[in-house]
Formats: C-alpha cells, sequence, structure tokens
C-alpha cells in the first residue's frame, strides 16, 4: 500500500523528516506516535503534497507508483486522505458543493458515472448522522464557524464519504471530548476492511484505547526510533517520551 | 461641456413635458458650466472617460418591442423598458394597493407637483457632472409613489433594455422613488443590452427619499455587456428611523460607473450597502460610494468586493463623511479584492472623513489572490485545481450574495455567477 | 471622556518658543534668478549648481501651488518670504564648537539640543542648521575615522562633488513636485551623510532644525547615501520661535539606499504651531523619499506635533527586489493646526515589503488626515504591504481623514489596509480617575499607548522626548 524509504523533508527551507521509513500492507492500521516537534503531521502533508512541504531525498510509494510524481488532487483521487488537524475555513462555499465535488472527482477517476444529487445527499446526510454532525452543517460554508470538534467531525465525514484505501488522521484526536473521541472511534472501526489501511499520528495513547493499532511508532528527530506493537503505546503513555529520545541519544 | 451630447439634449428639448422645462434649463446651465472630467479630476482619477468622446445620437424612436425570452421571473410585478421607453405588452399589469407607478410624460397636474416637489432634491448635481446632463436630458422619467404604512409585497422589478439599434446613441434613465413613511417595498432595477456590439451610452439617475420609518430593499443589477457604457448615480435620502438595504451586482463592459450616495438625514437611519463587481477581458468597472452621517444616531454597513480577471481594472472609492455633530454614529466599510492575472489592476481607496468624536468607524481594503491553504485543503480532497479555484472565486462572492434576503434573486444570482468564474461550465457543475 | 477634562489637558504655551536676538544677514523677501544667484555665490557653488537651481525655479515658475490635500490657509505670497538669512557671525563659518556664537550654544542648550561634545548623550552627533545655515557639526573625526562623511551640504559640494552630483535630485528629482522646486532653486543648506560600503555608522547622526528669523523662508536639504552593506540611523529635531506671522519651511530630504544598505530615519518635528487662535505657526512643506535597491530597508519614523500646517509624505521606493519600506507615525494636531500627511509606498521589485503604521490624535479644532498611496507595479511579484491607520479624536470640534489610495497591478501582491476612528472612552477614564489619576495625566497615558507601536521604533532619547512632547501639545486638551 505505502512504502516510504529514507525521506528526508524540508519545510520552508527547514529540515523536518531525516530519514524516515515505513511501510503499510493493506488492511493494517499504524499508530505514528511521538513528542511535539518530531515531525509527526509534517509526514502527512508531504504525502498528501502541501505547498511548502518539500520532499529532498527518499522515496516514497503508493499502491506501487512513485507518490511525488501525483499531484495532491491524483493522490486523492487514488485514495490518499488526510484528515486535517486544523481544517481551512472556506466561506461562500457550502459543505455539500464542496462534498459532491470531492466525491465526483473520485468517482469520474475510477470511470464511475457522477451520483445524481438525491443520491448523494441520502449519502451525505446519512455520513452526517454517523458522525453525529446536524445535517444542517451541510449547508453551510465548508467549515465555517464550526467548533473544533465540528471541524474534526466534519472530516470524518468526508472519510467516509470518499472511502479512501489510506487514510492518514493528523491528531484527530487532538482537542476532542471523550463523546467525540468515541465517534472518531467507531467512525475508523467502521471502515477497517482488509484493503483499507489507517495511519493515526497521534500525541496520546488515548486514543489507541478504542482504535487498536497492529503497529505503533514512535517518531523523534525526524525518523521513526522504536516500533512496535501496541504495548508500546501503553510504555509511552505511563513513561512519556524522554527515555526514548534519551536511549536514541 | 462635451458637445457630443449635443443630440441627446436637443432631442429631450423638443420632447420633454412643459413642466419639466425648469428642470432641462437648469441641468443644462449647469452642464454647459462643467469641465469634461479627466484623470486629474479627482473622482476620475482611475477612470479615463475617453469612451465617451465621440458624438452619441439620441435615443431609437421606435425601438420596436425587446426580447424578454431570457429574463429571469424575479417577481410577478415587472416593469419592461426598451430604450427608454415603456413596454406596456410585456409589463404586468401593476395594480397594487399604495403603489403607484407614473411615468413623467403621463403625469397629471397633481403628479407633476409632486415629482416636482422630489426631483433632485438627493442629488448634489454640482458635484456630479452626469447628473447634470441627466436633468439637461430629461424627457421622460418612471415615478414610484408608495404610500404611508403601505406593505409592497411582490418586489418592483424594472427591467431597462437597451436595443442597441443604432451604433452610438444615449439614454436617459430616470427614476425618483418616494417610500413613504413607515411604508415598505423591495424594488429591482436590472440592465441589459441586447445588441452588444452597440455603443449605447446609458445615463441614469436613481433617487430614493425614504421618509420616516420607510424600508426599502434596493438591488441593482448592472449586467449590460461588451459595449455598453452606463454612468449612474444612485441617490437616496433617509429619514429618522427609515432603513435602505441595498446591493449592486456589476458584471463588466468597456465602461460603467456607479455613484452611490446615501445621506443619512434623519437620526435612527440605518443603510445597508453591499455589492459586487466582476470586469473581465478588458472591461472596467469604477464603483464610487459615499455616505453621509448628517445627523446623530445613525449606522451604516458596507460591504463590496471585486474579482477582476484578463486585462480588466477596477475602481472602488468607498467614501464615508461624519459630519460635525452626527455623534453616535457607527459606520463600518470593507472592501476585498482578488486579481485573477497579472494584466488586471485594482485601484481602491477607503476614505474616512469624521467631524464628530463620539463615533465608531472602520474601514479595512484587502487585495489578494485566492488563498493557496485553501486550494490545498479542495485539492487534498480530489478537486482539480481549476475547479478549486472556481469554487473558490465563487465563494468569495457567493459570501455576500448569500445575504441577499430575495430568495428568487439569489437563486437567479448563484448559477449566473458560477458560470461567469468558470470559463468551462463543467467547471462549475458542483455550484449551480 | 467629558469635554471639559479634555480641554483643560491641551492648552500650554509652546515650550520652545523664545526669540533669539542675534545679528543675521538676511536677504530682503522675494524670489528671481538675481536671488538664486546670490545663494549660490554666497556659498561659493560651483557653476553646474548653479544651472541646477535655475533650471528648477524656471521649471517652478511654471507650475501650480498643490490644492488636493486637505488644509486650508491664505495663499502664500512667495515674494514676500525672505530667501536667506545666515547668522552674521556665521560668515566665515565656525571651524570648531569653539568658534560658534555662544548665544547659538545658549538657545541650542534651551532646546535640551546636545550640542556641547561632553554634554552630549553618548553617541550622538549633530548637525545644526538654524535658519538655514548648517552651525555647527560635531563628532565629525570620530565619524571621519569609519569613513562616515557628515557634514553641511553646502560643503559636501566643494569636498565631495562627486557624490552630490551624482545624487543630488536623483530621487526627488527637481521639478517633482511645487515645494521641491522650490526648495531645488534656493535651499540654503542642510546635511550630507555618506556611509561607505560595509559600514555600520558608530554612532546615531542628527541634525536639529530650527528658524529664528522672522519672514523668513527655511528651505533645507539633506541627501543620505547609504553604500552597499552599510547601516544608518538619523535624527532630526525641529522648532522654531513664536512669530504671529506665518513662515513656510520647505525642505526636501533624499535617501539613497544600496544594495543591502539599512537607513533609518526618525524626525521629531515641533515647530511653532501657531497660538490657540491660530495665529502664526509654520507652514510645513516636505518632501522626503528614498529609493531602496536590493535587499534594502528603509524605514521612517515620525512625531509630527508641531507647525500650523502640515504637507508630508515620507515615502520609499521599493525599487530592488526584496527591499522593505517601513512608515511609523504619529501625527498630533491641537487648536487650529492642520496636518495631511502619510507615506507613499511604491513596490517595484519583486517580494518588496512595506508596513504602515499611522496614529493621528486630533483635539482642539484641529483637522488631521492620512494620506498614504500603496502601489504594487506589475513586476512586485509577491510583494506584500501591511497597513494600520488610527484616529484618535479628543473633543467633538476636531477631524480626523483617512485617504488611503491603493493601486495594484500585480496578482501575487497582498495588500491589508485597516483603518479605525475611536475616542478616548468615558470607561477609559474612570478607571484611570478610580485608579487616583488625574484626568490630565490619564488622557496623556492613553494617548501614549495609543502610539507606543510608533514610539517603539524611535531611539530611545527620542521616545522620551516623543512622550513628553505630546504631554505638553496635549496640555489644555482635557477640560
Amino acid at each position: 500500500m505505502l512504502v516510504v524509504n529514507d525521506l528526508h523533508a524540508t519545510v520552508d527551507g527547514k529540515t523536518i523528516l531525516n530519514g524516515l521509513s515505513l511501510t503499510v500492507n493493506p488492511g493494517e492500521v499504524h499508530a505514528i506516535m511521538g513528542p511535539n516537534g518530531s515531525g509527526k503531521s509534517t509526514l502527512g502533508h508531504v504525502l498528501a503534497g502541501r505547498p511548502g512541504y518539500e520532499a529532498t531525498a527518499g522515496t516514497v510509494s503508493y499502491m506501487g507508483r512513485d507518490l511525488f510524481e501525483q499531484d495532491t488532487e491524483e493522490r486523492a483521487r487514488n485514495g490518499l486522505f488526510l484528515a486535517f488537524q486544523y481544517p481551512v475555513e472556506i466561506p461562500g462555499v457550502s459543505n455539500m458543493e464542496f462534498l459532491k465535488a470531492s466525491v465526483d472527482a473520485a468517482r469520474e477517476h475510477r470511470g464511475e458515472e457522477a451520483l445524481d444529487a438525491v443520491t448523494f445527499m441520502k449519502m451525505a446526510r446519512e455520513a452526517s448522522k454517523t458522525v453525529d454532525l446536524d445535517p444542517a452543517f451541510l449547508k453551510r460554508g465548508v467549515n465555517e464557524g464550526f467548533s473544533g470538534g465540528e471541524k474534526k467531525r466534519n472530516e470524518l465525514m468526508q472519510m467516509l464519504l470518499l472511502e479512501p484505501s489510506l487514510a492518514i488522521m493528523d491528531e484527530t484526536d487532538s482537542g476532542l471530548d471523550i463523546d467525540a473521541l468515541q465517534v472518531v472511534a467507531a467512525g475508523v472501526n467502521s471502515m477497517r476492511s482488509e484493503n483499507r489501511s489507517f495511519v493515526l499520528v497521534t500525541h496520546y495513547q488515548r486514543l489507541l484505547n478504542f482504535i487498536e493499532p497492529d503497529f505503533v511508532h514512535v517518531l523523534s528527530g525526524g525518523r521513526i526510533v522504536r516500533s512496535g506493537d501496541k504495548s508500546l503505546a501503553l510504555e509511552l503513555e505511563e513513561r512519556g517520551y524522554a527515555w526514548i529520545e534519551d536511549e536514541v541519544a | 461641456m462635451s458637445e457630443h451630447m449635443q443630440a441627446v439634449l436637443d432631442s429631450a428639448a423638443s420632447s420633454a413635458p412643459a413642466w419639466l422645462g425648469d428642470v432641462l434649463n437648469t441641468g443644462r446651465t449647469q452642464w454647459q458650466s462643467e469641465r469634461w472630467p479627466s484623470r486629474k479630476t479627482e473622482a476620475w482619477k482611475y477612470t479615463s472617460l475617453h469612451p465617451l468622446e465621440q458624438p452619441f445620437d439620441a435615443a431609437p424612436q421606435d425601438p420596436g418591442v425587446a426580447d424578454v425570452s431570457d429574463l429571469p421571473e424575479l417577481s410577478e410585478h415587472r416593469l419592461v423598458f426598451l430604450d427608454g421607453q415603456y413596454q406596456a405588452q410585456l409589463s404586468s399589469e401593476f395594480a397594487q394597493v399604495g403603489v403607484r407607478v407614473v411615468r413623467f410624460t403621463d403625469a397629471n397636474e397633481v403628479d407633476a407637483e409632486r415629482i416636482k416637489s422630489q426631483l433632485g432634491k438627493s442629488v448634489d448635481a454640482s458635484n456630479h457632472v452626469f447628473a447634470s446632463l441627466n436633468d439637461a436630458a430629461l424627457n421622460d422619467g418612471l415615478f414610484i409613489d408608495i404610500s404611508a404604512n403601505a406593505v409592497v409585497d411582490k418586489p418592483i422589478h424594472l427591467v431597462w433594455i437597451s436595443s442597441g439599434q443604432k451604433p452610438a446613441y444615449t439614454v436617459n434613465q430616470r427614476l425618483l422613488v418616494v417610500a413613504g413613511t413607515n411604508s415598505k417595498a423591495t424594488l429591482i432595477e436590472h440592465f441589459v443590452n441586447r445588441n452588444e456590439t452597440s455603443t449605447v451610452f446609458t445615463n441614469g439617475i436613481s433617487e430614493l427619499v425614504l421618509e420616516h420609518g420607510a424600508v426599502l430593499e434596493y438591488y441593482r443589477l448592472n449586467l449590460e455587456r461588451a459595449a455598453a457604457l452606463h454612468v449612474a448615480g444612485i441617490h437616496s435620502q433617509l429619514a429618522d428611523n427609515a432603513c435602505l438595504r441595498s446591493f449592486f451586482v456589476t458584471t463588466g463592459s468597456k465602461l460603467k460607473r456607479l455613484d452611490v450616495v446615501t445621506h443619512h438625514a434623519g437620526s435612527g437611519a440605518h443603510c445597508e450597502m453591499n455589492g459586487i463587481y466582476l470586469p473581465q477581458g478588458s472591461e472596467h468597472i469604477d464603483v464610487h460610494t459615499c455616505i453621509e452621517h448628517a445627523v446623530p444616531h445613525c449606522t451604516t454597513d458596507e460591504n463590496f468586493r471585486g474579482i477582476v480577471a484578463d486585462q480588466a481594472s477596477a475602481v472602488f472609492n468607498g467614501r464615508i463623511h461624519i459630519h460635525p455633530d452626527a455623534q453616535q454614529t457607527r459606520a463600518e466599510l470593507s472592501n476585498r479584492n482578488l486579481l485573477t492575472s497579472d494584466q488586471a489592476e485594482i485601484n481602491t481607496k477607503p476614505e474616512l472623513e469624521i467631524y464628530a468624536d463620539d463615533v465608531q468607524c472602520a474601514h479595512g481594503a484587502t487585495v489578494a489572490q485566492l488563498d493557496e491553504t485553501s486550494l490545498h485543503y479542495l485539492r487534498s480532497r480530489g478537486i482539480s485545481r481549476a475547479e478549486a479555484e472556481v469554487m473558490l472565486s465563487f465563494g468569495f462572492i457567493n459570501e455576500l450574495v448569500d445575504g441577499i434576503r430575495l430568495e428568487a434573486l439569489r437563486e437567479y444570482l448563484r448559477p449566473f455567477l458560477a458560470r461567469r468564474f468558470a470559463g468551462d461550465a463543467q467547471l462549475a457543475r458542483h455550484l449551480i | 471622556m467629558s469635554q471639559e477634562q479634555i480641554n483643560q489637558a491641551i492648552d500650554k504655551e509652546y515650550a520652545a518658543g523664545f526669540v533669539s536676538a542675534i545679528e543675521s544677514d538676511t536677504l530682503p523677501p522675494g524670489l528671481d534668478e538675481e536671488v538664486i544667484r546670490f545663494i549660490s555665490a554666497k556659498k561659493n557653488e560651483p557653476e553646474w549648481l548653479l544651472e541646477w537651481r535655475l533650471e528648477a525655479y524656471r521649471g517652478w515658475l511654471e507650475m501650480a501651488e498643490p490644492e488636493w490635500a486637505h488644509v486650508h490657509y491664505p495663499k502664500i505670497d512667495f515674494d514676500a518670504i525672505s530667501y536667506f538669512s545666515s547668522p552674521k557671525s556665521m560668515e566665515d563659518g565656525p571651524q570648531s564648537l569653539d568658534e560658534v556664537d555662544p548665544e547659538l550654544l545658549r538657545i541650542y542648550e534651551k532646546l535640551g539640543i546636545p550640542l556641547h561634545e561632553q554634554e552630549m548623550l553618548a553617541g550622538v552627533a549633530v548637525d545644526a542648521v538654524f535658519d538655514s545655515v548648517s552651525v555647527a557639526t560635531t563628532f565629525r573625526s570620530k565619524l571621519a575615522e569609519a569613513g562616515v562623511i557628515f557634514c553641511p551640504i553646502s560643503e559636501a559640494v566643494h569636498e565631495h562633488p562627486e557624490l552630490v552630483k551624482k545624487y543630488l535630485g536623483s530621487v526627488v528629482p527637481r521639478k517633482d513636485n511645487f515645494y521641491a522646486a522650490l526648495n531645488s532653486a534656493v535651499f540654503s543648506d542642510g546635511s550630507f551623510v555618506y556611509i561607505p560600503k560595509g559600514v555600520r555608522c558608530p554612532m546615531e547622526l542628527s541634525t536639529y532644525f530650527r528658524i529664528n528669523e522672522a519672514n523668513t523662508g527655511q528651505f533645507e536639504r539633506t541627501l543620505i547615501i547609504a553604500d552597499e552593506d552599510s547601516h544608518v540611523s538619523y535624527l532630526e529635531g525641529c522648532t522654531a520661535p513664536m512669530r504671529d506671522d506665518n513662515q513656510v519651511h520647505a525642505a526636501v530630504v533624499e535617501l539613497v539606499c544600496l544594495d543591502r544598505a539599512e537607513i533609518k530615519y526618525s524626525t521629531v518635528q515641533n515647530w511653532y504651531p501657531g497660538d490657540a487662535e491660530g495665529k502664526g505657526g509654520i507652514y510645513n512643506f516636505v518632501t522626503k523619499r528614498g529609493v531602496a535597491h536590493n535587499d534594502a530597508k528603509i524605514s521612517w519614523t515620525q512625531v509630527e506635533t508641531g507647525s500650523a500646517i502640515t504637507w508630508k509624505y515620507p515615502s520609499c521606493v521599493l525599487r530592488g527586489d526584496n527591499s522593505i519600506g517601513e512608515f511609523y507615525s504619529v501625527a498630533l494636531t491641537n487648536n487650529l493646526q492642520q496636518a495631511d500627511t502619510g507615506t507613499k509606498m511604491i513596490h517595484l521589485g519583486k517580494n518588496t515589503r512595506s508596513t504602515i503604521i499611522s496614529k493621528g490624535i486630533s483635539a482642539g479644532r484641529s483637522s488631521n488626515a492620512y494620506r498614504g498611496l500603496v502601489r504594487m507595479s506589475p513586476r512586485a511579484s509577491g510583494a506584500r504591504n501591511y497597513t494600520q491607520c488610527d484616529s484618535l479624536l479628543l473633543g467633538d470640534k476636531c477631524a480626523a481623514h483617512t485617504f488611503p489610495y491603493i493601486e495594484t497591478k500585480n496578482p501575487s501582491a497582498v495588500i491589508e489596509h485597516e483603518a479605525t476612528t475611536s475616542k478616548v472612552s468615558d470607561d477609559q477614564m474612570y478607571l484611570c480617575q478610580q485608579r487616583g489619576l488625574d484626568p490630565e495625566k490619564a488622557v496623556s497615558m492613553i494617548v501614549n499607548g495609543f502610539c507606543k507601536e510608533v514610539f517603539k521604533e524611535l531611539p530611545m532619547e527620542f521616545a522620551v522626548e516623543a512622550g513628553k512632547l505630546l504631554e505638553v501639545s496635549l496640555e489644555g486638551s482635557v477640560g
């Protein structure tokens, strides 16, 4: 699914990723943990193709193809989804228009017919219920005036509708209360399948109580310094990050 | 003053109703004493009047019947004018209690007196040269008289069409609205042209007089295209507790200039003035707004946005003038612009002129391009860059359009505007 | 706050308004080519400079006085002004401080100008211009060591003709505008600064201007050249005595900021503003402009409290890529003062940046206008401007205006302009008074807070002076 090999990346000229390697197979759930500033969010943005985030060395192959040869939208249409930590507000463009445009783009890419408005509306309403977001939000501007939690649910709703092959969730748990966290976890768990993979970027172990990862990686100084199973997350919860950083140093 | 307008002056002098004689004479004297504005004239600093420097005929005598097949149904009350002439067969029967619509040429003695008592009272012709030209060429006009306490539930849709039957001619357009005490009404002025290669110069004046407590929604759609030239003044006068909500949609043509002047003349008055301007190609749009706060306790909210494409240019000049003693005023103005081409040009000047201290006044102006972060967000969901750009441009404008209270108009404008931003209809399909 | 409180806090006599009894060598009023020849001859100027002046004069004769500014005053009779006044004892020019007329030095002391080297605040060199003639320049030897040239421009004409010839009028052309043309024709003296390549000027340079003689105009001309990779901070202070007549001050300042150089130019302008009835005061028509080359930075800071009329727009032409322009301004008007001041940021180069922070304070029956231009040329890709204009009104008889012109021809340029208007609120006053401050102190504190963003750009000594100046200028505005 995703093979990251010795990835180096800079943000506005500053090196953030420093030889990161990671392999994600279909159906796997990987958690990437690490202290603030370790490069967790950068990984997601480099993979999604955010301007200003530049891969300077290393390779990334996604579904057997060089990821960096694809535009941001091409990656998305090929099933790579990034749930943003800070989703932007786009006033004047309704959430519904935005969602339909995204889903149509993906369907078109797969050679499928665009959905008619009524069918899509039903799907979107359904999805909004699943993520516990008032369907009235579909008519509002994209993320406009949404609370932090509402924005996260909106991200999740997009994920449900776009049915990605690989979903990268960038600190989706941050700033969520326990109820919202469970909604997010339920959403992710409902989508788990043998063909779909997840990369959960998180600072806290809390999310992993609800979404059980197959692998846990610790990121420090722009590379993965330790990998293990879910028990590693518990250990981090207990001992913090300092000991790993010390060991690495 | 310019001899190019002589034909329209002569024509008006021979066809105007006799009771308008004084207006024409005063207008002519004023017009002839004025100097033709140049780029050195502050009010015309960024707009060249070169397109008007050619001889213009008077409007065609018999323009025939307008084609209205493509006009939106914005209201049951529609009045259609072709080159300034009323088209009875295309207009709906207008019989609503509390509203009278009178053409100047049809005015009886009582109407004439009433018109004369209001006409030009809100217009400072000495500061608007084309207003004096309008007076000087005033052969007809439309008077809408809304009685006190009348609630006009259906909008009044005025469609001003130019036929383009001559290569270059002038239409002298005039509207006077008196909204009586505590009345409520909605008015749409809608301008389109038929022969887009004909240089029709519309010189318009709309006067809106709002009496005590009147509430008027005023929408102006300047949608003429290509060779059309349009210079207009929209002058309103608000008595105490009156409320004017206005919205201006201006798409480009060779030259469009609007002077929107609102006088807060009675305390407690409120004015909401929003608008969008969207020139493309080599079009030019110039919007000058001026809010005169002459008395205390009035409020103004003004928002204008523009997207300037291709080699087009736009001018926005928003002036807020707080007179001495106009205490407890709140006036806010925002002007935001997007340039979407490296040959496009925008000149904006939000002005504050303040002579009272207990006021809350602010203005802001921005010029920018589409936000990269937003573009990225859309693209990361699989939307192409081209479609994302259309969506964001539309969104930028739609934020204001969404605030239009008249649903029929909102519904008409959405697809109209979305198509405007998309060279390719496919790109607008999710917005329509 | 209450009107009486405001009125009480503003009225105090002009502290720098004394007339000094110095014998002067003053030309009779009037202007023609003979006057210009006289001025030029008086300074032993080379032929080219005389021609340069005459050309400017001929241009000026064809020009009309600008009327677009938001200021009103009776038409100036330029033939009633004397275009040259030199203190008599200066005829041969002082070679050092010891030779300076003690009466002059006493005046400077009274003004609090630290002229004596021994009394000087650390690191300030002063070029004092008294009625158009540069009186004394201090610290010259120390500056010379660093290769910095800091001298009267009349002297530079003789000693550094190649620099003067190359740069004079290169930023503000002779016929740039009515007042600049007049200045070019009749300028009597001013400061000249040259900072060589790579040199960081070891101290802040400072000039004090003062108009003493009655019926004289002051037309000084300053030229600062910062060569590549150099850095200089320059301070300018202005005062004039109290006189019932209006006096004209039409200065020109040109800044040449070559690649990667930086010029910081700070002004505290306290020309006599006229009395409470609007009698007398300086008409201040000043053209200040700098050209910034690649990666260069020009920063203007001004505190304008004086003058009956202020017409002044220190500007930056951001010619080089990545160059930076800044304008920080506090303009305070009281009584019947009128100010129309602001800046122009002309973005020509790529990735050029500009910041404009303008604080206008109006009191009494004064009028205070910000007028600015931000222009993005087609080539200025990636250029940015941020402008913030705030007005504070003290009293209900004054006026505050904002006229920002924004012109863009580049789609990648980003401009943000914001303006607000406010007054000192009753709540603010109430809070201060409840904490034991008297109304005058409270207003001064609030006004100082309002100006903080600008004051922090001033060199330390100036910031203190500016704060005090504001307090003095505001006196009587709280009633």
